[in-house]
C-alpha cells in the first residue's frame, strides 16, 4: 500500500493499470521493445500519482532466505530504489547490498522476456502464455494418463508461506509428485544439533544485541549467515560502544572473513577443530566451577577427554587463550556462542554444533540469547540427503517431470554429484524461474515468473514474521507470477481441488492470510488487517524466548573429529558464501560483481586467499594464478596473499564460475563446487563443504588482481584511527591523545574568513567502531545516484566509479588487525578542489555542501588532483547501460556524460525533497528528515547525517564526541564529515 | 657557390643564408611527408579520443594528469630558451647568441604552439575549452581567477604573443634582404608585405635597434614569469611533491636547461646539412654548453633540496612521496631523470667535451629525454602516491597518448621544416654586426 497516503486497494490497482501503459504495452506485443516514448499519458490523472513524486510500497526482499522487509520506491511507474522497511523487525530500515541490487534482477537484460519452449532444433523460441501453459498442462496430463503423476518433482529454492502451500496443494490435486525446497547454504546440521541437544528440530533466532560476549565458531553473521542485516544491526548495538559500553566478540575460524576483521579477537583455529575447542571450553568452564547449569555431571563425563593440553594441540590455540576465553565467557552476564556456517561444515558439523550448544548450555545462555520461538524458516528446506536421493531417482528414470523454480542445482550442487547428467535422464524439465541459469538451460519449457517487485506474494522468514510481497510496478516483460501460472494450469488441468479454485494468486494469498488474521487479530475486519499488513510490509509478532532443557540424546553423542581427504594435498580447503554474490545467485548483477569484497577489495572475479608463508613456500605472489586440485577436479584462480587466513588453509569464495547465468556473470572466476567431493555430515546428512585438502601449485600465469585498493597499510598516515578502551576511559571524555579533532583548527592561519552558514550546515558522522565494512552503503549509493558500474577491465585500469568506498587497512604489527573506513566526499569548508577549478564548476554552497555543477565542468580534473581524499570520479566514457537497466535510473539525479567529474553530493536531491516537504508542512527541517542513501541503509547505523547548526541533532552530538576526529586534519580542509575512532580492546 | 674556405663577408652571409631557402630537396620532401604522416596519426588519435572519451588515455585513479600535461610543461619549457637566448642574452651582450637566436626563437614560437594544444587535448570536454576564457556571456558565467589554470591561460597566451612579435620584429631586415633577392612574383610579393617596406635607411635602423632593445627588455621578465606560473599549477596545489616554494626557480632553470638542449639538438644537424660551420661556430656551442652546465647544477641542487626538505619537514606524506619516487613503481623513470639531467651534464665540465659537437649532440638528446621524464615524474609520481594510502594507484600511458605525443613532435617539426625553407634561419643582419665593415676597394 502506498505510504504516501492512505488509499484503498482499488485505487492502487487503477493506478497500476494506467501507469502500466508504460510497461504493459510490452505484455500485449509479447516481447520487449523500447519503453514507450509517452510521458505518463494522463488523460484523466489518477488520484494517487503525481509525476516526480515517488510512491513507496512495502514489500519483502527475496534475495536470500533472511526475508528482510523492504520499501520499493516507485517513480512515474518504475521501481527505482529499494530500501529497508523501518517497520520490519528483521532489518528495521536497513538493507544489504544484495537487497539493494534486487533492482538489477528486476531490470536484468538477461531476464526471460516471455514464455519460451525448445523447438525441434533445440533452440528456445518465444511463445504466448496460452500456448506455453497448454504445453505445460499437456505434459502433466500425459503423465497423469500414464499413471506417472507421482513422478513429478517440483524443485524450488526456499519458499515459505502461501506459495509453499499452493505448490503442495497443486501437487496433491494432480495426484502425486513431490515438492523439494532446496538451498545450497542450508542449516541442516544446526537444526539436527538442536534436535539432539534440546529436542527441538529448528534453527533458532539469536539475540546478539543483548549479549555481552559472543563467540562465533565460523558463523559469518556480518556477511551471509542466516539473517545478515538483522544480525549486523544487533552486533553494532552490542559492540558499537553505545553509552560507553561494548561487548566482546571472539571469532573462531581458520580465515578472518568480515566477522574476524570486526572481532576483538580472531582465533585462528585449525580447520575442523571447532568442536574440540567448544568441548574444551565446556570442560574448562565446568572444571573452574563457573557454570551453574543443571546436569553438569553427565556433561563433565562427556567432555572429560578434552583437557586443555589436548585441545590446545588439536586446535592450534594457546592453552592460556582457551582458559581466558572460557573464563570470560562463563563470567559474562549474557553470553552467546554461535556456529553453523559453510566454512566449518565438516562431516562432523552436527557434532560441532552440538558442542556449541553445550557451551551455551553450561554458560547459561539458553533462553536468554537463543530463541526457538522465533526460529528461521530456512530450517524447513529439504536436506542434502533428499537432493542426493532425487539425483538417484532422476538418473534411474524415476522422475518424468522436473519443475524448477528459483533454484540452480546444476550450478550449486557439487559436480561430483552429477546433477546435470541425471537431469538429462528426466523426460521433461520445465522452469518457472525469471532469470536464466545453468539449470534453466536444460528446460524444454520456460514459464518465466515475474520478479517480486512485480507480483503478489508472501514470505515467512521467521516464526511470527509474516512478510507480504506486493507489486510495486507492472511487469516489464511478458511474464506471469508463478502463483498465477499454477492456478491457471490447475484450471486447464480441470483439477477439482477447492483449494485451487481461485481467480488469481492474490485471491489465494488473501485467503491464506485469513488464517493469520483469524489466529491473531480476529477482532479486526479482514480488510483492515490486510490493509494494515500491506502498509507495514507484513504482520509481525514478537515472540519471547523460552527456556529449553537438555535432551538426553546429546549425552550419548560420540564426538569424533572430522575426516579430511588427505590424499589430495596438504592445504585445507575452505569455502564460504560470497558477501555479494551469496551462493552464486547474484552473479548476473553488475552492482554486486563490482562491489568490492571487504577484505580483498576484489571485484568481478574469483581469487584464493593465501597466507604469506604459504605463498612464499609455493613461490607465488598476489595475482599469480594457482591450480587448486582435488581428485574431483581442478580450479585455477589468482592468489590474494594476506595474513587473514591460516598458513595451512586456502580459501575461495562461492558464487562465480557461471556459464549460463547471463552477460555479467558468465565465464568469470571459478566454481568451488567443481572440486568438492560429495561428502556429507554424518548425522544430519548436510553437504560437507569442509571435507578436503587440496594440492596447490603455481600455474606460471600471472595478472594483476582486479581490486579497488592497492595497498594494505596506512603507512602511519592515521587515516582510520583507533583508541583503546583504557585510553578512552583515562581521557575522561576529553580527546586526550593528541590525534583527534582540535576544535578550533588553525583559524589564525587562514587568509579567507571562516565560512558562515545561515540555517543549515549539513554534516555527517561516521562511527568506525560501528562500521563493519559490509559495503551496503556502496550499492545504495550506486542505486540512488545513478553511479555507473564500469566492468572488470575498467576497474583494473583504475576507473571504478563508486562515490563511497570502504577503505580497508591492515595494521602493520604482527597481529592481523583490520580497520575499515568509509571514504566519501568530505564536503570540506575549506575544500582544496574548489579554488583550483578554472570555471567554478565546484564550489561551497550556502549549506556547506561542496557542489559539483556537471554542466559547467570542462574536465580539467584539477579538482581531483587537489582532493586530499581522492573521492572524485571522472567519466572517462559515456557508460551506457544495456536495456532495460536504464529504467532503474533515478530521475532526480543527472546521468553524467563523458568528460566530467562527479562525486558524492550528500544526496542533495534528498535534501531538496526534505526541505520541500518541510515547507509544505510549514515547519523547519528537523533531525532525521534527511537521510542520504548510505546513511539510510547502513545496517550497523555507523553513519549519521544531519544539520550541524542544530545543536540538538544526533550528528552534532556525535561530531563532538570524545572519539571524533577529521581525516587528514593537518591539511586544514575543515571537512563536514567527522569520524569517530574505532574503539579497540586493550591487548592485555 | 659555397666557398667555405673564404672569409665571411657581407655578401657571402647573404648568399649562404638565403641559399637555405632554395627549392627543397627530395630528402626534405621525404622528411616532410613522413612528418605529416606522423602528425596525421596523432590527429586521428585525438579525434578518436574526443569521440570515445578520455578513457582511451591511460588515466587511472588517482592519477588524473599524465602524458598530456607532461607534454604541455615540456613544450612550455622548450619555449623558454628562445626568448632567453634572444632577449636576456641580448641584454647581456652575449655574442654567442647571434648565430643561434633565430633558430631558438622559431623553436620558441613553435613550441608554444605545440604546448598550447595540450591543455585542450587533455580536457574531458575539449569542445568547451573556451569556457576558460573570460568572455562576457548572457549566463553571466565567469572564470575563477583563483585557479592557477586561469593564470596559465594568461601567462602562456601573453608569452606566445610577445615571442611571436619579437620573432617577427627581429626578422624584418632579413625579410627585406630576401625580398631584394628573390625573383618569382608570388614570393617577392609575400616577402614584400612581410618586410613592411624596410629600406635599410639609417633612420629605420635607429628606430629598429631601439625597438628591439625595448622588446628584449619587455620579453625578459616573461621568460621568468611564464614558467613560474606553469610551476604554480603544481606548487599551488596541496599534493605532496607539488606543494613547494622551490618550484618557480626550479622550473625556470629546468626550462632553460631543456630549451638549450633542444637548440643544440636542432642546430647540429642544420649546421651540418647547410654547411653553416662558419656561422654557428664551436664557440657558440660552447657558450650554450656552459649555460647548460649552470642550469644542470641548479636543477641538481633542486632535486637534492626537495629530498632534504621532505625529510627535514618530518611530514610523512612528503617523505613518503620522495622515497616512493626513488624506490617505487616509477623508480626507473626517476633515475633516468637524474642520470640524464645531472650526471651526464657533468661531462661538460671538460672543455674537450664542450667543444666536441658530436658529444654535445648526444648529451643534448639525453637532456631532452631527461627533462621530459622530469615533468612526467613530478606530475605522475606525485599524484600516484598522495595522502591516503587507500588511494594509491599506478598510471601507464596508453597507445593513444603515445600517438598524440608523437603527433605533437610532428606538429613542431612540421613548422620547423617549413621555417627552414621559408625564413632565414640565421639572422643576416646580426651576423653582419660582427663582421668587419666592408671598405671601398675591398672585394665585395
Amino acid at each position: 500500500m502506498s505510504k504516501q497516503d492512505d488509499k484503498s486497494g482499488l485505487k492502487r490497482r487503477d493506478f497500476l493499470k494506467i501507469v502500466g501503459v508504460i510497461g504493459g504495452g510490452a505484455a500485449v506485443s509479447g516481447c520487449w521493445s523500447e519503453p514507450t516514448d509517452e510521458i505518463i499519458p494522463y488523460v484523466i490523472p489518477p488520484d494517487d500519482i503525481i509525476p516526480g513524486i515517488p510512491n513507496w510500497y512495502a514489500s519483502t526482499c527475496t534475495e536470500c532466505p533472511a526475508g528482510c522487509g523492504v520499501m520499493v520506491k516507485n517513480m512515474d511507474g518504475r521501481a527505482i530504489k529499494i530500501e529497508g522497511n523501518p517497520k520490519s523487525p528483521i532489518n528495521s530500515g536497513s538493507l544489504c547490498a544484495r537487497g539493494q541490487a534486487s533492482l538489477q534482477g528486476q531490470y536484468n537484460p538477461d531476464r526471460f522476456r516471455s514464455p519460451l519452449y525448445k523447438n525441434e532444433a533445440g533452440e528456445l523460441e518465444p511463445t504466448s502464455w496460452d500456448d506455453a501453459e497448454n504445453k505445460f498442462v499437456e505434459i502433466i496430463n500425459k503423465l497423469k494418463e500414464q499413471g506417472k503423476a507421482n513422478k513429478i518433482v517440483f524443485l524450488t529454492g526456499s519458499v515459505s508461506g502461501s506459495l509453499d502451500s499452493l505448490i503442495n496443494d497443486f501437487l496433491k490435486a494432480i495426484g502425486g509428485g513431490k515438492h523439494i525446497a532446496y538451498e545450497p547454504v542450508s542449516y541442516e546440521s544446526l537444526k539436527e544439533a538442536n534436535r539432539i541437544t534440546f529436542g527441538i528440530n529448528k534453527v533458532p533466532s539469536y539475540n546478539l544485541e543483548n549479549a555481552d560476549y559472543i563467540i562465533s565458531f565460523g558463523a559469518d553473521f556480518l556477511e551471509t549467515w542466516l539473517s545478515p542485516v538483522g544480525y549486523t544491526k544487533q552486533f553494532s548495538k552490542m559492540h558499537g560502544y553505545d553509552h560507553g559500553k561494548m561487548g566482546k566478540f571472539v571469532y573462531v575460524s581458520p580465515r578472518s572473513s568480515l566477522a574476524g576483521a570486526n572481532a576483538d579477537s580472531w582465533i585462528q583455529i585449525k580447520p575442523g577443530t571447532e568442536m574440540t575447542l567448544a568441548l574444551g571450553l565446556v570442560k574448562e568452564i565446568i572444571d573452574s566451577g563457573l557454570s551453574s547449569a543443571s546436569g553438569l555431571g553427565q556433561i563433565r563425563t562427556l567432555v572429560s577427554r578434552y583437557n586443555l593440553e589436548l585441545v590446545s594441540v588439536k586446535t592450534d590455540i594457546a592453552a592460556d587463550k582457551i582458559k581466558e576465553i572460557a573464563k570470560e565467557f562463563a563470567d559474562s552476564k549474557t553470553g552467546l556462542a554461535i556456529g553453523g556456517s559453510v566454512s566449518s561444515a565438516s562431516d562432523s558439523s552436527t557434532k560441532t554444533l552440538a558442542a556449541v550448544n553445550l557451551l551455551n548450555y553450561v554458560a547459561g545462555n539458553i533462553g536468554k540469547t537463543i530463541n526457538f520461538n522465533s526460529s528461521h524458516s530456512i530450517g524447513n528446506v529439504a536436506s542434502y540427503k533428499e537432493i542426493e536421493s532425487l539425483v538417484h531417482s532422476m538418473s534411474s528414470g524415476d522422475v518424468d517431470l522436473l519443475i524448477t523454480y528459483d533454484t540452480n542445482p546444476v550450478y550449486s550442487l557439487p559436480k561430483s554429484l552429477w546433477f546435470d547428467r541425471a537431469l538429462q535422464k528426466v523426460s521433461h524439465v520445465v522452469s518457472l524461474s525469471s532469470q536464466p541459469s545453468e539449470t534453466t538451460s536444460f528446460a524444454e519449457l520456460i514459464l518465466p515468473d515475474s520478479t517480486s517487485i512485480e507480483k503478489w506474494g508472501d514470505c515467512f522468514p521467521q516464526d511470527g514474521i509474516y512478510g507480504l510481497i506486493q507489486p510495486a510496478m507492472n511487469p516489464i516483460y511478458n511474464t506471469k507470477p508463478i502463483g498465477d501460472v499454477i492456478l491457471s494450469a490447475s484450471a486447464k488441468l480441470e483439477l477439482s481441488s477447492s483449494k485451487l479454485a481461485y481467480k488469481n494468486y492474490l485471491e489465494y494469498l488473501k485467503n491464506s492470510w485469513k488464517k493469520i488474521h483469524s489466529a491473531n487479530e480476529s477482532f479486526k475486519l479482514f480488510d483492515q488487517f490486510w490493509k494494515e499488513s500491506l502498509q507495514n510490509g507484513g504482520y509481525y509478532i514478537q515472540r519471547a524466548a523460552s527456556d529449553v532443557s537438555l535432551s538426553p540424546e546429546v549425552l550419548s553423542l560420540r564426538f569424533t573429529e572430522p575426516k579430511f581427504d588427505n590424499a589430495a594435498g596438504d592445504l585445507y580447503f575452505v569455502t564460504y558464501p560470497s558477501i555479494s554474490l551469496f551462493d552464486g545467485r547474484g552473479a548476473n548483477k553488475p552492482w554486486l560483481q563490482e562491489l568490492p569484497e571487504p577484505l580483498t577489495t576484489s571485484v568481478w572475479d574469483s581469487w584464493a586467499e593465501v597466507h604469506p608463508d604459504t605463498a612464499s613456500q609455493l613461490g607465488i605472489s598476489e595475482g599469480d594464478y594457482i591450480n587448486i586440485e582435488t581428485p574431483k577436479g581442478i580450479i585455477k584462480t589468482q592468489a590474494f596473499v594476506f595474513k587473514g587466513i591460516r598458513p595451512d588453509t586456502i580459501a575461495v569464495a562461492m558464487g562465480q564460475g557461471h556459464t549460463q547465468i547471463g552477460q555479467f556473470g558468465n565465464d568469470r572466476g571459478v566454481n568451488v563446487l567443481d572440486i568438492l567431493p560429495n561428502k556429507k555430515d554424518e548425522l544430519s546428512g548436510a553437504f560437507a563443504w569442509l571435507s578436503t585438502k587440496v594440492n596447490v601449485s603455481k600455474s606460471g600465469e600471472s595478472a594483476k588482481l582486479t581490486k579497488i585498493q592497492m595497498t594494505f597499510s596506512q603507512e602511519d598516515r592515521h587515516i582510520a584511527q583507533s583508541i583503546t578502551l583504557k585510553e578512552l576511559q583515562h581521557s575522561g571524555g576529553h580527546n586526550g591523545n593528541g590525534h583527534g579533532k582540535s576544535g578550533g583548527h588553525h583559524e589564525q592561519l587562514d587568509m579567507y574568513p571562516k565560512r558562515e552558514y545561515q540555517e543549515n550546515k549539513w554534516g555527517m558522522s561516521i562511527d568506525l567502531t560501528k562500521c563493519v565494512g559490509c559495503g551496503s552503503c556502496v550499492t545504495a549509493c550506486n542505486a540512488e545516484n545513478n553511479v555507473s558500474f564500469v566492468g572488470k577491465d575498467q576497474v583494473s585500469r583504475g576507473r571504478y566509479m563508486g562515490w563511497i568506498r570502504i577503505e580497508r587497512f591492515f595494521d602493520d604489527g604482527k597481529e592481523f588487525k583490520t580497520k575499515f573506513i568509509p571514504m566519501l566526499c568530505q564536503h570540506c569548508d575549506n575544500a582544496p578542489c574548489e579554488p583550483v577549478c578554472p570555471v567554478y564548476a565546484t564550489y561551497n554552497n550556502y549549506e556547506g555542501l561542496n557542489v559539483m555543477v556537471y554542466n559547467r565542468c570542462v574536465g580539467t580534473r584539477y579538482c581531483s588532483n587537489n582532493c586530499s581524499y581522492k573521492v572524485r570520479r571522472f567519466n572517462w566514457y559515456d557508460y551506457e547501460l544495456p536495456e532495460p537497466l536504464p529504467m532503474q535510473l533515478n530521475p532526480d539525479v543527472t546521468v553524467r556524460e563523458k568528460g566530467i567529474m562527479e562525486k558524492c553530493t550528500f544526496c542533495s536531491q534528498r535534501i531538496i525533497a526534505a526541505k520541500d516537504k518541510a515547507r509544505d508542512e510549514n515547519r523547519k527541517i528537523v533531525d532525521g528528515d534527511v537521510k542520504p542513501a548510505c546513511v539510510q541503509t547502513c545496517p550497523a547505523e555507523a553513519l549519521k547525517f544531519g544539520n550541524m547548526k542544530d545543536h540538538s541533532s544526533e550528528v552534532y552530538a556525535k561530531s563532538n564526541d570524545a572519539r571524533s576526529y577529521f581525516v587528514l586534519e593537518e591539511l586544514n580542509t575543515m571537512p563536514s564529515i567527522t569520524y569517530l575512532k574505532k574503539v579497540e580492546r586493550d591487548n592485555a | 657557390m659555397s666557398n667555405q674556405s673564404a672569409p665571411l663577408t657581407y655578401s657571402r652571409v647573404n648568399d649562404d643564408i638565403i641559399r637555405m631557402l632554395e627549392k627543397p630537396s627530395l630528402k626534405w620532401l621525404a622528411l616532410f611527408v613522413f612528418d605529416l604522416s606522423v602528425l596525421g596519426i596523432g590527429a586521428m588519435c585525438f579525434i578518436y579520443q574526443v569521440y570515445t572519451g578520455l578513457g582511451v588515455a591511460g588515466y587511472s585513479h588517482p592519477v588524473f594528469w599524465g602524458v598530456y600535461i607532461t607534454n604541455f610543461v615540456f613544450w612550455v619549457g622548450i619555449a623558454h630558451s628562445g626568448t632567453l637566448i634572444s632577449a636576456i642574452l641580448f641584454l647581456f651582450r652575449a655574442r654567442f647568441r647571434m648565430s643561434i637566436y633565430r633558430i631558438s626563437e622559431a623553436m620558441t614560437v613553435f613550441a608554444v604552439m605545440t604546448a598550447g594544444l595540450f591543455p585542450i587535448i587533455h580536457l574531458g570536454r575539449p569542445w568547451n575549452f573556451y569556457w576558460l576564457l573570460p568572455y562576457p556571456n548572457q549566463r553571466e558565467l565567469w572564470i575563477n581567477f583563483k585557479s592557477p589554470l586561469i593564470w596559465d591561460v594568461f601567462a602562456v597566451s601573453t608569452y606566445a604573443t610577445v615571442s611571436i612579435l619579437f620573432f617577427y620584429v627581429g626578422m624584418i631586415p632579413d625579410l627585406a634582404a630576401i625580398r631584394d633577392r628573390v625573383v618569382e612574383k608570388p614570393r617577392k610579393f609575400i616577402y614584400s608585405i612581410l618586410s613592411l617596406g624596410w629600406k635599410g635607411s639609417n633612420w629605420e635602423w635607429m628606430h629598429y635597434t631601439r625597438a628591439y632593445l625595448y622588446f628584449a627588455a619587455f620579453a625578459a621578465p616573461l621568460v621568468i614569469s611564464v614558467h613560474s606560473v606553469v610551476s604554480w599549477d603544481f606548487a599551488m596545489a596541496n599534493t605532496p611533491g607539488w606543494h613547494t616554494t622551490i618550484f618557480p626557480p626550479y622550473f625556470v632553470a629546468g626550462a632553460i636547461f631543456s630549451g638549450l638542449g633542444l637548440v643544440i639538438t636542432l642546430c647540429v644537424p642544420i649546421r651540418k646539412i647547410f654547411h653553416l660551420e662558419d656561422y654557428i661556430t664551436v664557440d657558440n656551442f660552447e657558450g650554450m654548453a656552459k649555460l647548460i652546465m649552470l642550469t644542470s647544477g641548479i636543477i641538481g641542487y633542486a632535486y637534492a633540496a626537495e629530498f632534504f626538505m621532505a625529510w627535514y619537514s618530518g611530514n610523512p606524506h612528503e617523505w613518503g612521496q620522495f622515497v616512493y619516487r626513488a624506490t617505487g613503481d616509477y623508480a626507473l623513470f626517476y633515475w633516468i631523470m637524474v642520470v640524464c639531467n645531472v650526471i651526464i651534464p657533468i661531462s661538460l665540465w671538460f672543455k674537450k667535451v664542450r667543444t666536441n659537437i658530436k658529444a654535445l649532440f648526444v648529451i643534448s638528446l639525453f637532456i631532452n629525454i631527461g627533462m621530459w621524464f622530469e615533468r612526467f615524474n613530478i606530475i605522475v609520481i606525485s599524484l600516484s602516491h598522495e595522502f591516503d594510502p587507500g588511494n594509491w594507484g599506478v598510471y601507464k600511458p596508453s597507445l593513444i597518448e603515445i600517438g598524440i605525443t608523437a603527433g605533437s613532435f610532428a606538429w613542431f617539426f612540421m613548422f620547423f621544416l617549413l621555417f627552414i625553407k621559408t625564413l632565414p634561419a640565421i639572422s643576416i643582419a646580426e651576423m653582419k654586426e660582427i663582421l668587419p665593415v666592408p671598405r671601398k676597394g675591398a672585394k665585395q
